[in-house]
């Protein structure tokens, strides 16, 4: 795993986390992945605590079972707010500009992504470009 | 009469001892000729029995008789029967007191006795026969008299005798009740003085009229205290005097008001109702077709025109018959009308027979109501139900494909770097064995050569490199493909939760439109007729979509057309308010739109793109958008002439939702 600020996956599904971090294995970024709300918001918790490297980044989806990608950002944006956050979402019309304004979204990619997109996006929030 | 009915009946009392009797009497009787029947009895039964038939003219009572003849005589009289007394004895005592019993007349049987006794039975034959005449002709007259005191006691018209001043003479109850006085009280007072105020100038007329010898009225005169109507009319009667006949036509003038205010609501009905009224005479030709009627049939005089000529198809025909010959009612049949320009339209009918008032067929009246709107409303509800049950299966599905694709499509991506990458580092490898060439410096490296060489050579290995780049690109442009239909699945069916907003409809439209147009490079031209439109309350990213599609469809039904023919593409945008919506037209003059293709062209992936150009969801997600907002659209496309999409839009959302899909 390259170096580079730390980012964290989560989504339910393993293909996905897979995929996310086939597409990410030659940025400058170091990738950890969580497969679900409350297992990243544990690895967040966990990292304030006790490392002094801090997770940088969260690419979450949107649906999953139990705590959706939406309240896990709201959770991060109350609880770790200097953690930057991107949504993937199949719908990404179905959340409105206040929304986006009120969860600190740094980004929202549509889900299928696009390699290139999602690259952009991720270098982006974390002011690499 | 018979000729042996006979003209006179005479009766004859003769003593009951034959030798007692007189054959002189009968002889004497018998001169009144052969009209005349004698009829002889010899007692007083027989004589009741007669009497009682009331059909004797006159009695002949011999004094032969005895004790019984007088007593005989008073029975006659009573009966109505003129007696004679034939005395033979007897002095003119006996002819009082025959007299004084009722006899009619005395006759002596003397020597001129059988000349003398058939006058005087023909006489008092005359006698009573004018009696009868004349009590019958006054009964007949007490009849009539006591006849038209009743009536003219009972009728309803008030009836007055008027002098030749105007004075009432004689009046009858209804007049007192007119005058609100007693009959009594009414003689011999003035007629103005008499009559309520507001019949007075009507009533002075007849009767003036009345006096000068003429028949007057009728005339109406409206309203005495109670607004009741009056036919007041008068006659000349003898001696200047006149006949005043006031008769009380409220109810009647009531019931012609009625009928005439039905008459005009049945008119106004007519005329006026939405529906068609068509009444046919019995051979099926239009006696009458309200304006309706004229609008449906296309025909501004359909009067006189037999109604076959608008029917289309057997059903219609069959109708005709049903109810013209049959007297058949008929409701809520379905007939196709063409109209003489052609046209035809789905009409249902009811329709029932006319009789006269004798109940002979006179025709038929029947209701049409064009159907076609209706038909069109029931397409548009079947097609947005189609589209709302393929709206909800799509989001299913686009969310199910959604996470699959999205790591086959990432994981493609990175394939295919991988595959570049490879790729380099095959052709190294490929220079390495060059470099080590034929005669490899140690017998290790000869093996590893030639097991290179064999298993290059069994597996294409160069073919393979190539061909797993392509079949990896051409995969990835499958992925990116599905990618798209996924996302126009979503758009397609995707809730919004955004909130409306008022949006300026040109100002997006020319947006989008800018965007097209230089996508097009500019080879179109763009006409624009922008319209003052007032803000229209709407999801603003939906009808960018929609401009965005239609613009899509129209830039490319041009390219189509200018390629095949090389004419000049335009396309023209057309805005408009129109009561309470907006109307955007968007037209091209490309191709067309065949009939066939038209009817399915809003049908969910439907589409006459090649493979892979369309998905088929354009159309159905712009129709689906415009329905979100409550709106329309629609196509117009004269063959071979371009097409113009219509979207219509409510300034104002409708209320308790609109017809949503998911």
């Amino acid at each position: 795993m390259s170096e580079g600020p730390r980012v964290l996956l989560v989504d339910d599904e393993p293909r996905i986390l897979s995929a996310l971090q086939r597409s990410l294995r030659r940025e400058p970024v170091s990738v950890e992945t969580a497969g679900s709300a409350a297992e990243a918001l544990a690895a967040l918790d966990r990292n304030a605590r006790e490392d002094a490297d801090p997770i940088r980044l969260v690419v979450s989806d949107q649906k999953m079972p139990g705590c959706s990608g939406i309240e896990l950002i709201g959770e991060i944006a109350a609880r770790h707010p200097s953690v930057r956050r991107i949504l993937l979402t199949g719908w990404p019309e179905s959340i409105d500009e206040p929304e986006r304004v009120r969860l600190g979204l740094s980004a929202l990619v549509s889900k299928p992504w696009d390699d290139q997109e999602l690259k952009r996006e991720i270098r982006a929030a974390l002011d690499l470009v | 009469m018979s000729t042996d009915e006979p003209v006179v009946r005479v009766l004859v009392v003769e003593p009951q001892q034959a030798d007692q009797r007189d054959p002189a009497t009968l002889r004497a009787l018998q001169r009144l000729g052969k009209g005349a029947r004698i009829e002889v009895v010899h007692e007083r039964d027989a004589l009741r029995r007669l009497l009682a038939g009331a059909v004797h003219d006159c009695a002949v009572v011999d004094e032969r008789v005895g004790a019984e003849a007088l007593p005989l005589l008073a029975e006659a009289a009573h009966a109505g029967v003129p007696g004679v007394f034939l005395i033979r004895t007897g002095g003119d005592a006996a002819a009082v007191e025959a007299f004084d019993q009722g006899a009619r007349d005395c006759v002596r049987a003397g020597p001129d006795f059988e000349s003398i006794l058939p006058v005087a039975v023909l006489d008092q034959i005359r006698r009573v026969r004018s009696e009868r005449a004349r009590n019958e002709a006054d009964a007949r007259i007490q009849w009539l008299e006591n006849l038209s005191r009743t009536v003219v006691e009972a009728i309803p018209t008030a009836l007055a005798v008027l002098d030749a001043v105007g004075n009432v003479l004689r009046a009858n109850p209804a007049f007192s009740r007119l005058c609100g006085r007693s009959v009594e009280a009414s003689a011999g007072r003035p007629l103005r003085e008499l009559l309520p105020d507001s019949l007075w100038s009507v009533a002075e007329a007849v009767w003036r009229e009345a006096a000068r010898g003429n028949g007057a009225g009728p005339r109406f005169a409206k309203g005495d205290a109670a607004g009741r109507a009056f036919d007041l009319r008068a006659a000349p009667l003898s001696e200047g005097r006149s006949l005043l006949l006031v008769s009380e036509v409220t109810e009647v003038e009531d019931l012609l008001r009625q009928v005439g205010h039905l008459r005009r609501t049945n008119e106004d009905l007519i005329q006026n109702m939405n529906g068609a009224v068509l009444m046919l005479d019995s051979t099926g030709h239009v006696r009458f077709a309200n304006p309706g009627a004229l609008e449906l049939l296309g025909d501004a005089s359909p009067e006189g025109r037999d109604a076959r000529a608008w029917i289309q198809g057997d059903t219609g025909r069959d109708l005709l018959v049903a109810v013209l010959e049959r007297g058949e009612r008929i409701r809520g049949v379905e007939i196709v009308v063409r109209r003489p320009d052609g046209a035809s339209a789905p009409v249902a009918v009811a329709a029932a027979p006319l009789h006269d008032e004798g109940g002979s067929p006179r025709g038929a009246v029947a209701i049409l109501q064009d159907l076609s709107e209706l038909k069109q409303l029931q397409r548009q509800v079947l097609q947005t139900e189609k589209m709302a049950s393929i709206g909800q299966l799509a989001a299913g599905v686009a969310h199910e494909i959604n996470n699959p694709m999205g790591f086959v499509h990432a994981n493609l991506y990175q394939v295919s770097e991988y595959v570049d990458d490879l790729t380099r580092v095959w052709d190294q490898v490929r220079g390495l064995r060059r470099a080590i060439g034929d005669a490899p410096a140690t017998p290790e490296l000869r093996r590893a050569a030639e097991l290179f060489d064999a298993t290059v050579e069994e597996v294409e290995a160069d073919f393979l490199v190539d061909d797993l780049g392509k079949a990896v690109r051409e995969s990835l442009e499958g992925s990116e493909r599905v990618r798209h239909i996924v996302q126009d699945l979503r758009a397609f069916s995707h809730q919004d939760t955004a909130e409306r907003t008022l949006a300026d409809i040109n100002k997006a439209l020319d947006s989008t439109a800018n965007i097209v147009w230089t996508m097009m490079k500019h080879s179109v031209k763009l006409t624009k007729d922008y319209g003052d439109l007032p803000p229209v309350s709407c999801y603003p990213m939906q009808l960018k979509q929609v401009w965005m599609n239609l613009l899509v469809n129209a830039t490319q039904a041009v390219e189509q057309r200018m390629g095949a023919e090389g004419i000049r593409g335009e396309i023209r945008l057309h805005t408009r308010a129109e009561g309470g919506s907006v109307v955007v037209e968007v037209t091209d003059n490309g191709s067309g739109i065949p009939p066939e293709v038209r009817e399915r062209i809003f049908e969910p992936f439907f589409t006459t793109k090649e493979v892979g150009e369309g998905t088929g969801l354009g159309l159905a997600t712009t129709y689906t958008l415009v329905r979100r907002h409550g709106g329309e659209l629609s196509v117009a496309s004269p063959e071979g002439e371009g097409a113009t999409f219509r979207v219509r839009l409510p300034v104002e959302p409708p209320q308790g939702g609109s017809p949503e899909t998911p």
